[in-house]
């Protein structure tokens, strides 16, 4: 027996202490959870007559055409949004560090306002903004951009274009701020450096400022992913996933097996687990294209 | 390390004891009030409220609360309340859509209560009873009568050269030609509809006494169906028409008529709170009885749109109180039907309540129309057919199908295409 044991035995234990708590709320809420509808993946019926089907659920994602539908949708919305988002945001962030720039804060806190509007609030705006007789066709006839109104929401395609300008809107001034953030921490000599070696503007973006934010660059465009992967409220609330299944995203479709139709939580939980799987999948690719280095 | 997941262990155990323990009143059937959920304020809510005074007058011991949500929120909450086995936190009384009924009568079927001794089905409207009823026994209690009429603007029609007696015994193409010549003369459209919503071509079938599922509720019925393919015939005629105003969402649909942007609403009588909301219009607008389908030769001038019932919940404290309620108001009471005619233009399907002063009651809105008295007779004619446990997950994808056959597929495609999808999809 020696001191020393005992009080390493103790520091342990009161470090066991403090997490405990986190440890207990992550295991109650987070795992438990997960292991509940993992299972229940597993099952099949109305309500709750569940029944263990085994991998029935998983046979029935690949002859589903809504869930195609829903998928294709959904990686519509990521091959466009995440990129657009990620570049807008970068762009932006640039032209926002210029210390020279008047006005800095302003435009700071005007883009990065809609973050922290509530999502319901601004689909449902967007909803107005964007009906046949809304502002938007109003403004576009006015200046005769348009002769007819444009059925924004009603028509197929138009309506996938409503989708993505309202989250790129909402989304935007999110990444923007990763990227604010980390510009400040560039050394300005390096900029200072590579003017006097006659390097202009674009180069000194595409030599210096991309390459050095390329670990947030990562991380924002994984949160992208996840999130255009999950997007739910914007479909919600803007189309309903109409016309005819033309935006439905996969979230949707989730909700609309467990309380539109007659609820078949277990399958539901089938095509959560198949966001799951595609979120690892993409999260390792990204890693693997963007981070070789870092990983 | 051990100790601390066995604390987790035991903490989770206990919480899930006490998360079914705490709850001591629960199975038993008496409580000191109770709880109803319902959607819409100026209609089912207000129902109730008269319902309420009535029963309190006798019974001025229960407390009874009602409880307004939207209709997607009363379907999440029962779900899950129902699916995670407890009945804390669930309401006495709900209101569920007859559509919907099914579903939730074979998801969870001890969670009702049998109403059958409590009230006489056999005096409700018949079309009511399938929906209501599940394993021969009385479930819901029904309520309010989805029947359809075809609302027009009086105004507008004269216009075009229409009067009253040329829109009584029509069918959908006579509609059609009737929306040209509005849109030729006074530049309106004739109706509004949503894409997403086949509302439309849910009234048209049940007039020719057909729904997207065969008798039994689960096998689907759209391939052969020919209602079902007239009526979409008759959709894309409309669309083609070009007589068709979009809408979509609910307020959009109301401000298409409140605006005056369409002449004509077919739809459910309960759609009269929001065409009287535009007080200007009053005496503009009439009620002509539902145009039938043209192919369909037991197509009648009569349908039904929504609609919903009472369910009382079993394994809430006051489930015994709670059904008293039920069937001393909306089971029995002429009275009280009177009263929701009066106070809110309700009508409901009690056979026995289908006339008295209430109904005989001129409308000035509607030009002088006896328009309750309309409704109650177009009530006892809708066909009766089973909406089944799919009604919205087989117009989804119905709704897909449409679009295609809007943009060309040949129709036979379209409804065969259906079929194959809707039987991979349900079980």
């Amino acid at each position: 027996m020696n001191t020393g044991d005992s009080l390493q035995k103790k520091n342990n234990l009161t470090g066991w202490a403090f997490i405990s708590l986190a440890v207990i709320g992550i295991v109650a809420f987070y795992f438990y959870p997960m292991l509940q509808a993992l299972l229940l993946s597993f099952k099949s019926g109305v309500g709750a007559n569940l029944e263990f089907t085994g991998l029935d659920n998983y046979k029935r994602l690949f002859i589903d055409t809504t869930f195609r539908t829903a998928v294709s949708n959904t990686f519509l919305y990521l091959i466009i949004q995440v990129p657009v988002m990620i570049i807008l945001g970068l762009f932006i962030s640039v032209l926002l560090n210029d210390s020279t720039l008047r006005f800095r804060s302003f435009f700071r806190t005007a883009i990065f306002l809609p973050c922290v509007t509530s999502l319901v609030a601004y689909s449902v705006v967007f909803k107005y903004l964007f009906s046949s007789d809304g502002m938007v066709n109003q403004f576009l006839m006015n200046l005769h951009v348009i002769a007819e109104p444009i059925q924004w929401i009603t028509d197929p395609f138009w309506a996938k274009i409503t989708i993505i300008i309202a989250v790129t809107w909402r989304w935007t001034g999110y990444n923007m701020i990763f990227y604010l953030s980390s510009l400040q921490n560039i050394d300005q000599s390096i900029y200072e450096a590579a003017r006097i070696d006659g390097a202009n503007a674009f180069t000194q973006f595409f030599k210096i400022t991309v390459p050095l934010l390329k670990p947030i660059i990562l991380f924002t465009s994984i949160t992208s992913t996840i999130g255009t992967l999950q997007i739910f409220d914007e479909i919600m609330n803007i189309t309903k996933g109409g016309p005819g299944n033309a935006t439905m995203s996969i979230s949707q479709y989730i909700y609309n097996l467990s309380f539109k139709y007659s609820p078949d939580f277990g399958y539901a939980a089938t095509v959560s687990y198949s966001i799951v799987l595609m979120i690892i999948v993409l999260s390792i690719i990204q890693f693997k294209v963007a981070g070789e280095r870092n990983g | 390390m051990w100790v601390l997941m066995l604390v987790t262990v035991l903490l989770l155990s206990a919480c899930s004891s006490g998360g079914g323990g705490n709850k001591a009143s629960e199975g038993e059937k008496t409580a000191n009030e109770i709880t109803i959920w319902a959607w819409d304020k100026a209609f089912n809510v207000a129902a109730l409220e008269t319902a309420k005074e009535a029963y309190q007058k006798q019974n001025p011991d229960l407390k009874i609360n009602i409880i307004e949500y939207a209709q997607a929120d009363i379907i999440q909450k029962l779900n899950t309340g129902l699916n995670s086995g407890t009945s804390s936190g669930l309401p006495n009384i709900v209101l569920i859509e007859d559509y919907r009924a099914q579903s939730f009568l074979n998801a969870y079927p001890d969670a009702f209560k049998d109403m059958s001794s409590t009230i006489k089905a056999s005096d409700f409207a018949e079309y009511k009873l399938g929906p209501t009823a599940f394993d021969g026994k009385q479930f819901g209690v029904p309520f309010d009568s989805g029947v359809t009429g075809l609302y027009y603007r009086t105004d507008l029609l004269e216009q075009a050269g229409y009067k009253a007696a040329d829109l009584q015994d029509i069918t959908w193409d006579d509609y059609i030609k009737i929306g040209k010549d509005v849109k030729a003369k006074t530049g309106k459209d004739l109706i509004t509809l949503d894409p997403n919503d086949l509302g439309l071509i849910r009234m048209m079938i049940q007039s020719a006494g057909s729904w997207y599922s065969k008798e039994d509720g689960k096998t689907p019925d759209l391939a052969g169906n020919a209602a079902l393919k007239e009526a979409f015939v008759t959709y894309k005629a409309m669309m083609d028409a070009n007589i068709v105003k979009l809408n979509s969402d609910w307020s959009q649909f109301v401000a298409a008529f409140n605006n005056g942007d369409v002449a004509t609403i077919p739809t459910g009588n309960w759609i009269t709170p929001s065409v009287r909301q535009e007080a200007s219009q009053s005496g503009k607008w009439a009620v002509a009885p539902l145009p039938k389908m043209a192919g369909q030769s037991n197509s009648v001038h009569a349908s039904n749109l929504g609609g919903s019932s009472w369910y009382v919940m079993n394994n809430v404290a006051g489930a015994d109180q709670a059904a008293d309620f039920m069937g001393k108001t909306f089971g029995s009471d002429k009275q009280l039907y009177q009263d929701l005619l009066n106070n809110i233009g309700a009508i409901g399907t009690y056979k026995p309540a289908a006339e008295g002063e209430a109904f005989d009651k001129a409308d000035e809105f509607f030009g002088g129309q006896k328009v309750f008295a309309d409704f109650a007779k177009w009530t006892q004619e809708i066909p009766s057919v089973n909406y089944g446990i799919n009604t919205y997950a087989i117009e989804d994808i119905l709704v897909v199908e449409m679009q295609n056959f809007l943009n060309g597929k040949a129709i036979d495609d379209v409804l065969a295409d259906a079929q194959k999808q809707a039987e991979a999809q349900l079980n």
